[in-house]
Order: C-alpha cells, then structure tokens, then sequence
C-alpha cells in the first residue's frame, strides 16, 4: 500500500495493533511516512568547582519518501560553544576561552530493493577553525525469511584545521586529515521477541591528530580502530517494553583498549508516553603516549617527567586510563497519532579509579557532564 | 452452516490451499511459491494462529474471555483481560466513537429479537426490552494505557459482547502476520471472504479477489486486483429473510434495533483486514452517509447500492 501517509485515523488504528502489521519484516520498504523534527540540546561539562564547556545546539531533521523505492533523510545542526577547556590534564588557570559557532548538516538518499537497500551519504560540518566533509556508502540485505539481515558499509571523512591563532604552538595552519571506515554486520531475529546484531567497524585515520589547542600535544600520524558492537534486543510480551543491551569492544594503535556496557529499557507507562531509563559503563585504557600529571623538576608544568622532545607525548585527559558511568531518562509522549514530544536527561561522570581491569591515572580531577535534550517532530 | 463465501480467490497452479473450518465458516490459508513440505507445517502454524483467536474471543466457547465478561455481567464484578483483549476493546471503542456510536459491540443481543430461520420479526415490545442493555457507553472501560492489561465490567445484567464485528478479521491479520514473520512472500489467509494478502503472486502480479454478487448467488459483482493488503465485504445477504416485499438483514442498527437498508453489499479494500472488516460494516450502518466517511478514511471501496447500482473508489 503505497499510500498509507493518507489512510484515514481508523485504518492506521487496526494497523498499530500488535500482530496485525508487520513492520519489522518490512525494514528494506521506503519510509510510508515523513516525518520532521526539530530538538534542542544543552550540554554542559565541568569539574570541581567551575563549569567548563557550554553547548547549545537546535537541530533539524527530515526524513521523507520519495515516491515508491526512495527515501531521503537530512539533518542540519547549529551548535553554540563558549566556556574554557583546559589546555593540559585538569589544570584550570591555565585554560583558554573559546567562543565557536559550528554549522554541520548531512543527507542521505538510500534507494529499497524487496531484500536490499543501498544508501549514500555526505556531511559537512564547518566551524572558524575547522571544515570537515564526509560521503558514506551502505547497503543491506535479508534472508529469504527476513530474519537474518546483512549490512556492510564504507565511509571517507576529510578534515581541514587551521586553529586560530596557530593554536596552542602559535604555528599550526591547514592541517590535515583522513578517516577511512569499514562497517560489517549482521542483524537476526533469534525469536519474534529477541533480535541480536554484531557489528565490526574498523577506521583508520591518518595526517594531523594532535589537539591544537592542548599544551605539548604531540600524537602519531595514524590511528588504526577497530571495535565489535554486540546488542541483544528483547521485547516482553507482558508489558509492551523492551530491554537494550549492548557490548562494545574497542582497540586501537594507540594502546587504548575500551569496554562499553549498556543497559536500555524501554517501558510504556499508559497515556502514549513511554519512559527509557539508561544505564551505561565505559572503562578503558590509557594511550601508549599519555603522560600522567608528574611534571617535570627542571622543566616544570606542563612539561611530565622524562618528557622528551619529537616524541609522541599527551596530556588529554580523554586519553588517560578511566572509567565512566553515564545514567540517563528519557520520557517520549505520542501526543497523537502524529505528534511526538520527547525529552531526554542524561548525566556522566569519569574518574581514573573507576577504570575496570587496571590501574586509572592518578591526579586528575573527576569529569562530569551533563546533557539535556527536548524534541518534538510530526509525521506527514 | 449453509454459507457462501463472498470472495473467491483465482486459482493458481503453483499454490497450495489449505482449507479448514473455523468461526462458523469456511477458510483457507494459501501459500504460493513454497514446496508443499515447507509450506505445510507453516500452514499448520496459521490455522493454530486463527484458532487460538476463536476460542479465546468466541462468545459461543465457554471458557473466552468474551464469555467470561459476559457471565458477569451484572454481577458488580469488574473482569480483569489481557493486553491483547485490551487492544482489541480500545480499537472498539475507537470504531464507536468514529462511527458515531453504530458499531457497537454491544449491539449483538439485539439479534434474539430476530429470527432468521423462522422469517420473524420482533414481537410487540421485545426491542424494547433488549434496547437498554445495548451501547458501549453504558460499560466501564479502563485501562491503565497503551501496552497494559485492562478491566472491564457490564453493570446491567444480560448485557453481552460480541467480537464478531472484528474477530474474524483480526484473524486473519494475525495469521498472516505470522506468516509474512516466517518469510512466507506470497500468499493470502481468507476466513470466510474476509481476506488478507500475505503478498503479490509469486511473480509479483496482483491477485484477481472476485466479489460475490449480492443478489445471483452463482455470479461475481467485481473483480479487484490486490498486490497486498487486504480485502472484506458486508452484505444484506449473509443472513435474512424478506416479508411482504421488505428485506430484513442480519446487520442491525443499535439505536433502533432494525435491520440497515441502504446498501446491498460495501467491500473494503485496506491494509489490514481488520479495519476493512469494521470499516464495511460501519458503511452498511452508516447507510446515506458511508461513501463520504469511507472517503474520509482514504480506502478503496466497491459499494453496492439497494438498487443495484456500483459505486467504485479508488480501485485499480
């Protein structure tokens, strides 16, 4: 039925029942409906005593489709920045302001096939001291009994810096960078109320690395990645909701090894509002080059012990050996049959000693982050 | 049960039909480009699918949960149903309220007024004594929201539900949401003329639903080509009797207690039977008015009217 966008409230009504229409099985057919939203995110990070970083970010989405076979959807995002970011470990008088503005949109067009689909993607992203383009190409195809769906996946990024100023060295102009990603999956329906997927992505990026703007911030030229997403979806019968789990692995060239567990319940509590409490823990290692905050008797802050000059030295807190704890709500209300709201809460904490398997760096500051997220969007 | 299905389905060499009995009337699940040995079993699980939905919602079983509400009825006692129950009662309530109060399931007691075999009318005061028990806003009906269990009560004793406004439709939703889920690409469930399309031929090519003639029982009125969704027709032929030169029919109006007029037959076509099958008895109650609110709902339709005339909407 090529026309369901237009079906009358009664007609859709029979379909939303459970049983009566199945949606999953229908994954690879062009979106029957469109649907435009608007959010609107604060995020603001900070440690002891000061905030940092403020975000204030509207975005706009659209998904729509185009005729029978084709769907097209598009994102444009304006992010406001300002507040301090430190320019070595958690130091804070040493910290440069920053004012930014970043201007970033994407769109996609995927084209459906009976089993398969093909889309292809690019992105602009664009701030005074950095442009970022980007073009991804993806496809996906399902068994003959819809229950086993293949994706596969491949993307380029190319990246220009030229911080103001010349950055923190005074020097740094038109940089350079490169990412190549790879993307293979596989998404089964074990039941009809369990759906388990793997993923394997592997990037690799090479050409300028370092964060301009940190202190003595000198990393490799490449980056390889590589990180295994298992998710295991389960729907309860019972009460309509459904648990999210998911597993990440993560390694790459740096030395930095990752775990991330996630834990997601999706629960309807009546009147078309369905609330998603969330839970997630990340650990993980820190970079080969990371030096922790021992500074140097001679050479003094920020210089660490046994700094040497040409070799690959950091100071980014996000390299070190931590462990994170985010927990999250989300309350999302179907006002009616094309109206969505939702509002989104989430809060993060990192500290060294909460790493898992190993040791966390010592003599940093905790971090924490928090991030507020309204929404609303309409089907058409 | 002399009954005669209003829609027959083109035959296909390469098909396999699996026919069986269920909600007092013939039925038939159809696979079509399947070996007999995959096919069957998938079959099997269909049919089990329909027959869990008859004794679960038939108020002629005992133990369903329609029997169970109607066995209180009265009593002070509130019922306690399922989530799948609930849904199904928030899409009633639904279906009255759109159709101002004509469907209603509530209304089916209204037919023990009605003899169709003996060719009876109503004795003097026999409707009056069956109207006050008739009408959705007279239960109470709650549920906590969406994807929860509810509760249910008839305050007046002899009150009855009736889910076959809508059972045998939703059957066949389900059923052949199942099959789609088990991979099966082409095929149809067909309860009794109620149909939903499990998908195209397996060439892709439409199927050819024929629609029963209302007044020649051997003829077809139309033929629809349908790639999927689905396809269901209410008809003043399916039950009655005519007295005097007045027919008188088994869908019955539940403000007056009196058999509907307007129409011989409406078919529905949508993508899920269960709002086509609603969605054509509404039309038959709805009488004068049908062709506007079916246009409303933006589905195809095939009416036909008292004196034979058709009226086609978008069809192919």
């Amino acid at each position: 039925m090529a026309k369901n966008h237009s079906l009358g409230t009664l007609a859709l009504a029979a379909m939303a029942l459970p049983g009566v229409w199945h949606a999953s099985a229908r994954a690879e057919n062009a979106p029957g409906q469109g649907l435009v939203g608007l959010k609107f995110l604060n995020y603001q990070d900070s440690q002891p005593g000061w905030k940092r970083i403020t975000v204030n970010s509207p975005s706009f989405l659209l998904a729509a489709p185009l005729g029978r076979d084709w769907g097209v959807e598009a994102t444009a995002t304006v992010d406001h920045v300002s507040g301090a970011t430190p320019r070595y470990h958690s130091n804070v008088s040493g910290a440069s302001t920053m004012q930014d503005e970043r201007k970033a949109g994407d769109v996609k067009v995927t084209r459906y096939f009976s089993r398969a689909s093909v889309s292809l993607g690019g992105a602009y992203s664009t701030e005074h001291d950095y442009l970022s383009r980007a073009f991804s190409l993806a496809g996906t195809l399902s068994s003959d009994d819809n229950n086993t769906t293949w994706n596969a996946g491949f993307g380029h990024a190319g990246d220009k810096i030229d911080p103001t100023d010349g950055g923190e060295t005074g020097s740094i102009r038109d940089q350079r960078k490169r990412t190549n990603d790879f993307i293979l999956g596989v998404t089964q329906a074990v039941t009809g109320d369990d759906l388990v997927q793997a993923n394997l992505t592997h990037s690799r990026s090479t050409g300028y690395l370092d964060d301009p703007y940190k202190a003595l911030d000198a990393r490799p030229s490449e980056r390889r990645q590589t990180a295994l997403l298992l998710r295991w979806n389960h729907h309860f019968a019972g009460d309509g909701s459904t648990l999210r789990t998911g597993y990440r692995a993560y390694n790459d060239s740096w030395q930095v090894k990752a775990s991330t567990l996630q834990l997601e319940w999706v629960k309807p509590v009546g009147g078309g509002v369905s609330l998603t409490p969330l839970l997630r823990y990340y650990t993980q290692s820190a970079a080969s080059f990371y030096a922790d905050p021992v500074y140097d008797t001679t050479l003094g802050e920020p210089y660490p012990a046994g700094w040497t000059a040409g070799a690959s030295n950091s100071l980014d807190q996000r390299l070190s050996a931590f462990g994170a704890f985010t927990l999250g709500l989300k309350i999302e209300w179907a006002i009616d049959d094309l109206w969505t709201a939702d509002l989104k809460g989430e809060a993060y904490q990192q500290r060294g000693e909460w790493r898992a398997g190993g040791e966390g760096s010592k003599g940093l500051e905790p971090f924490k982050a928090r991030m507020l997220q309204v929404g609303l969007s309409r089907k058409f | 049960m002399a009954y005669r299905m209003s829609v027959q389905a083109e035959a296909q060499v390469d098909d396999l039909g699996f026919g069986f009995g269920a909600m007092a009337c013939d039925c038939e699940v159809r696979i079509a480009g399947l070996k007999r040995r995959d096919a069957e079993p998938l079959a099997r699980e269909a049919i089990a699918e329909v027959q869990r939905i008859e004794s679960k919602f038939s108020r002629y079983r005992e133990a369903s949960v329609v029997s169970r509400i109607n066995a209180a009825a009265g009593s002070g006692r509130p019922v306690d149903v399922d989530v799948e129950t609930a849904d199904l009662l928030d899409f009633a309530a639904q279906l009255h309220a759109s159709s101002g109060g004509l469907f209603d399931i509530t209304s089916g007691m209204l037919r023990q007024a009605w003899d169709f075999k003996q060719k009876r009318r109503p004795t003097h005061g026999q409707l009056e004594l069956l109207l006050p028990r008739v009408g959705w806003d007279k239960l109470r009906w709650q549920r906590l929201g969406a994807g929860q269990a509810g509760r249910i009560e008839l305050p007046l004793p002899g009150m009855e539900l009736d889910f076959g406004g809508f059972g045998k439709e939703y059957a066949a939703d389900r059923a052949a949401t199942l099959l789609q889920a088990r991979g099966v690409r082409h095929g149809m469930v067909n309860l009794g003329g109620d149909i939903r399309l499990i998908g195209p031929r397996p060439g892709g090519q439409p199927w050819v639903l024929g629609v029963q003639h209302p007044r020649e029982a051997q003829a077809l009125a139309a033929r629809i080509a349908l790639a999927d969704g689905a396809l269901a027709t209410s008809g003043d032929y399916e039950r009655f009797f005519e007295q005097d030169g007045v027919r008188y029919c088994h869908i019955l109006d539940p403000r007056s207690g009196w058999p509907v007029s307007h129409w011989q037959s409406v078919s529905v076509v949508a993508p899920a039977c269960l709002a086509a099958g609603a969605l054509t008895t509404i039309a038959m109650l709805m009488q004068g008015d049908a062709l506007d609110f079916l246009r409303a709902q933006n589905v195809g339709f095939l009416a036909i009217d008292a004196q034979g005339g058709v009226h086609r909407h978008e069809l192919d």
